[in-house]
């Protein structure tokens, strides 16, 4: 097998070769096209019932747009995406609206993400709407005021709008409006990177809680290793549109097998200084590539440390599962294989 | 002599709400080659400490209500505007968080580069052009020669604060401050950034100010810490100290919340409810309405004073919590419900 396809039918959420491209467009004169940038290319994934997905990536690997797609804001080029036996990719665009109410999404800036002209009570009864659309009166109150409960914040305070509110308490908001049409898919895109590290824990203790008490499944989407390796149960590292490694979160932060993730790990900065001094640092060279014009074969040839044959500069590595359930992009300079 | 040495500096914010105190009584020294790490929060005063140093705080609002800043025999806070232009970018430089909106976007980077040398200093146009296309090598700018000729949009934003490393360092200064200078950029770009910083540091023997809210980056490039809260110091010593040392409520509790690598599967610290709102006047420790450890007494009337260990590890005195009790212990399940509801603020 060279990819984790799953079962449509059986398995939780299904991506199958997954592609979005953007076509930057023609110049005036030319009939040519500037160029694709292929932000998700080729991804295939499984995600189980119950489980927290981390995806991590620097900035302009595909992560967010891969999150998009998935919820379907914005529609795959090539591949499918499969919820609960239901093929996500093919439903229409009138249809979706509704159909998503049982995926929703958490955003990184919690001063963006709410509407400040609503105060939460609109807000939420808004959500809870999608799914209860005769709910009124009292009913919806205390619906409302659960929610709010549930993720930590005073049922007293819902006739207020966001500005009154902190930064913490606002991704609160979000996070129940979120839970509200009672979703069983939460993609959560970087949902702390916006908040300071004593709120920032606030906020992924709720997380983790929710899923445990609510049976909830969560992509939850980060730059930040550190942040990723302690809410999810498995995690999966991205590349320039591809994913390079799939593991437990355990094996991906203790064992990686991809110098990648290597690469990656090394860079997080720890808060201790001895063990600071002591470790050595992979520096990468340079930037990521640009999208538009992607290496031909391994992604990772032209930043490696390590000097990649003209073969594997041309030709694309498989993604194999090469320890048990420890999947990674089987490029022989890239992974070093366990004894 | 330290090189810079603050002492009760004091900056007020005088807005429609009241007086926001966001530096309040703050002293330091930074030697010459050392590195001071600021750590704090958002709102914790870092920033306002460094540039009310600069004295680019915008007045009014603003104010600089107090202290000194002896810069090299010099006090900062009492310069003239024309001595100020003399210092600035030549003898301390800064590097902003965000190098987009600190860069022009319509001067080619050659253009800025060069005014930033002979703004300084008298020196003719091919020589500053040769000077900048070396600090552009310097600090890991490929095709030094081509790309000075470009425009800031032209570079990535790791490139971006590379280049404005460079002009910050162009001038040979004394004493480098850095306000979040990697906060915007990725890890693996963050780690390139913290290592020109360290070599170029090595190399001349700059003095360095680093801002920043990661523990993880002070850890890895600081000699020395200073962890804010509320407009004041809270903590100080050398980065060993603080790490493993620490005395104050407030950093421990600060340690305890950081998803490290090394701790997994058990419950994250949390400290519960938010940053004082500094437009209030506060009584004594900033910190006890949040602090973890059990309240001995009511809050302090007065601040608490930074007490030196005799080593040069400070940390604000405070009496009104047992801070040798164990934090887990007294931190009960309920208190760890995500309570977050400021108190006083339940009526509709």
């Amino acid at each position: 097998m060279s990819a984790p396809l799953g079962n449509p039918a059986t398995d939780f959420l299904v991506l199958r070769d997954v592609r979005t491209h953007f076509d930057m467009g023609r110049t005036f004169w030319s009939r040519t096209s500037k160029g694709v940038v292929k932000a998700v290319d080729g991804v295939s994934l499984v995600i189980r019932k119950g489980e927290v997905l981390g995806l991590v990536g620097e900035s302009g690997c595909g992560k967010s747009t891969l999150s998009r797609t998935i919820m379907q804001l914005i529609r795959p080029t090539s591949g499918e995406i499969w919820l609960e036996g239901e093929e996500l990719s093919a439903i229409s665009d009138k249809d979706i609206r509704h159909t998503r109410m049982n995926f929703q999404m958490i955003f990184q800036d919690p001063y963006a993400s709410l509407n400040p002209r609503m105060t939460v009570m609109d807000t939420l009864a808004e959500a809870i709407r999608t799914r209860h659309p005769d709910l009124r009166g009292d009913e919806m109150r205390g619906r409302i005021a659960e929610l709010l409960r549930t993720v930590g914040l005073n049922p007293a305070q819902m006739k207020r709008y966001p500005h009154e509110f902190s930064g913490g308490q606002r991704q609160r908001i979000a996070i129940a409006r979120a839970l509200a049409p009672e979703p069983r898919l939460i993609i959560a895109d970087e949902p702390v990177s916006a908040l300071d590290v004593s709120i920032q824990s606030q906020i992924l203790n709720l997380l983790k809680r929710l899923v445990r008490e609510m049976g909830l499944t969560m992509i939850f989407i980060s730059h930040d290793l550190s942040v990723v390796g302690y809410v999810a149960d498995r995690i999966a590292v991205m590349y320039l549109g591809h994913i390079v490694e799939l593991g437990s979160a355990e094996a991906i932060v203790e064992r990686p097998l991809h110098s990648y993730t290597k690469a990656l790990m090394s860079a997080i900065p720890l808060p201790d200084p001895r063990a600071e001094r002591q470790r050595s640092r992979i520096i990468l060279h340079g930037d990521l590539p640009s999208p538009l014009n992607p290496p031909q074969g391994c992604v990772f040839a032209p930043r490696s440390p390590v000097t990649h044959d003209e073969w594997m500069k041309t030709h694309a590595p498989p993604f194999e599962e090469i320890l048990p359930d420890h999947w990674a992009a089987n490029c022989p300079f890239c992974v070093a294989k366990p004894a | 002599m330290a090189l810079l040495d603050v002492s009760g500096l004091t900056t007020h914010f005088h807005t429609r709400n009241g007086v926001v105190r966001a530096v309040d009584g703050v002293s330091f020294t930074v030697d010459r080659g050392e590195t001071l790490g600021i750590v704090g929060e958002s709102g914790s005063g870092k920033s306002v400490t460094c540039y009310s140093l600069l004295r680019l705080i915008p007045e009014p609002p603003g104010r600089i209500e107090g202290g000194t800043a002896m810069f090299d025999g010099q006090d900062l806070l009492q310069m003239t505007p024309a001595q100020l232009r003399s210092v600035r970018g030549k003898r301390i430089s800064m590097i902003f968080q965000d190098p987009m909106t600190s860069l022009n976007p319509y001067l080619r980077i050659s253009t800025q580069l060069v005014e930033a040398l002979q703004s300084h200093g008298d020196i003719d146009d091919r020589t500053a052009l040769n000077k900048a296309i070396a600090a552009l090598e310097e600090v890991g700018i490929p095709e030094a020669s081509r790309r000075v000729r470009s425009y800031p949009h032209e570079f990535s934003g790791g490139m971006r604060q590379r280049v404005m490393i460079a002009m910050a360092l162009i001038t040979d200064p004394d004493l480098l401050i850095a306000d979040e200078p990697t906060t915007a950029l990725d890890v693996t770009v963050q780690a390139q950034i913290l290592e020109i910083i360290r070599q170029r540091q090595e190399k001349l023997g700059t003095a360095v100010i680093l801002v920043t809210h990661d523990l993880g980056v002070v850890a890895g490039t600081c000699d020395k810490v200073n962890v804010m809260y509320a407009g004041r110091i809270m903590e100080s010593g050398t980065t060993e100290q603080v790490f493993y040392e620490a005395r104050h409520p407030y950093t421990r509790a600060l340690q305890k919340t950081i998803p490290s690598l090394q701790k997994k599967g058990q419950k994250l610290f949390t400290i519960p409810g938010l940053p004082p709102d500094l437009a209030r006047p506060i009584s004594g420790c900033a910190f006890y309405p949040r602090c973890p450890y059990p309240k001995l007494t009511g809050p302090d009337a007065d601040t608490p004073l930074l007490r030196d260990l005799g080593n040069g590890h400070c940390h604000a005195d405070c009496h009104s919590c047992d801070s040798s009790a164990p934090i887990e212990s007294v931190l009960p399940q309920e208190l760890e419900t995500d309570d977050l509801v400021p108190a006083g603020s339940d009526a509709v």
